[in-house]
């Protein structure tokens, strides 16, 4: 309490007490999540919610305001999941669910990059010879995928989500799902084949 | 297209979780010969020990920032969320004031056209009644002027309710728009 008083800000005292009495967004629907859970929640989920957002966008400086994006629109969700009641996997899918739209909000805007958007470090980065194995692998193969299927196989395969789940995080049928993971998995798994010089 | 799944998809999923193929044959020999005979299961096994490998490799060269700078983020949206909802009512309180003024400066000169704006021509004295007119006379020439705009006086204060009402209310909305932005 002592500490929201010394946080007020300067419209708190024309209406005073106007979060105290009446719940924020967050509380309407799950208890709040306080900043040490949220610290450890973070701790748990980011490298693999930037992993997903990387490596289905292909642009790590993208990948980074996605995630930032993420957690503060978890934050501030009305229908976020309790983080007490349903724990860290709900919480996490919840998460995924967030990423997931923006990536496709993204995917949907039109272009409009100018060079001063352009990252210093983003030719130094493309002509990066460091590049580690898996991307050398995947990568091309997962740039010819259609920036959907790439979000299929990588919840089914890399997060090993169940259909059920990625039907949740998508706002896919899990009918649909089924079907075009099945139909992705064999695009990917014949382009791997064709990078590996194998059958698959 | 036909859906092929073979019935040891899962097994193969958790070989692979395990980091079990394609190294490690002799820890499932009859799974390693399933999986080389079996299309479906091969490509499982592909795509999902690259993809588990992409998962790890990319997690290991994730750079996050501090969970605190998106904490306070959150907490700012929330509070502006919380400012915009609340002034939403005020805003309201403002149309309807207006609408309200507006309304009322209608009547009152629809009211005054009926009335041939009698006051208008009064008015016109004013100057003269001011350097010419003695205290006790100029307070006369007032009230006349007083009750050639306001005729009836049934409704006087009616009129000088709602414009005070109005007044009070713009007034209260931009005292309090004043001390936000301070």
């Amino acid at each position: 309490m002592a500490k929201r008083r010394m946080n007020r800000m300067p419209w708190e005292f024309v209406i005073p007490n106007a979060f105290a009495s009446g719940p924020t967004l967050a509380d309407a629907a799950a208890p709040p999540m306080d900043d040490q859970a949220f610290a450890g929640f973070y701790e748990r989920s980011a490298r693999s919610l930037w992993a997903y957002l990387a490596r289905t966008s292909g642009d790590s400086a993208l990948a980074e305001d996605l995630m930032q994006e993420s957690y503060v629109r978890f934050l501030c969700a009305a229908q976020r999941p309790s983080h007490l009641a349903e724990g860290d996997v709900a919480c996490r899918r919840y998460l995924f669910q967030i990423a997931t739209n923006l990536l496709r909000d993204h995917w949907r805007r039109p272009r409009t990059s100018s060079i001063e958007e352009i990252p210093e470090d983003f030719l130094a980065r493309s002509g990066e010879s460091a590049r580690s194995d898996s991307q050398m692998t995947l990568g091309p193969a997962l740039s010819q995928m259609r920036p959907r299927d790439r979000q299929l196989l990588w919840l089914a395969h890399a997060e090993g989500y169940s259909h059920r789940e990625i039907a949740e995080v998508t706002g896919l049928g899990s009918a649909s799902v089924r079907l075009l993971l099945f139909r992705a998995r064999r695009k990917i798994a014949r382009l791997l084949g064709e990078e590996g010089g194998r059958e698959p | 297209m036909m859906l092929l799944a073979c019935s040891r998809e899962k097994e193969v999923k958790e070989l692979v979780e395990r980091g079990q193929w394609p190294v490690a044959e002799a820890t499932a020999p009859d799974l390693h010969a399933h999986i080389s005979g079996c299309r479906s299961c091969r490509e499982l096994a592909l795509v999902a020990s690259a993809f588990q490998r992409a998962r790890t490799e990319a997690a290991d060269a994730a750079k996050i920032g501090a969970p605190s700078v998106l904490w306070w983020r959150a907490q700012l949206r929330q509070r502006n969320a919380a400012v915009e909802r609340i002034g939403r009512p005020i805003l309201g309180a403002q149309i309807f004031a207006l609408a309200m003024s507006l309304l009322l400066a209608v009547g009152v000169a629809v009211w005054q056209a009926r009335h041939g704006f009698a006051w208008l021509t009064r008015l016109q004295q004013a100057p003269q009644a001011a350097t010419q007119y003695s205290d006790l006379q100029l307070s006369q020439w007032l009230g006349s002027l007083w009750s050639s705009a306001l005729p009836n006086s049934g409704w006087n204060w009616m009129v000088l309710l709602s414009a005070g009402a109005t007044l009070v209310l713009l007034g209260g909305a931009a005292v309090y728009l004043a001390s936000e932005r301070q």
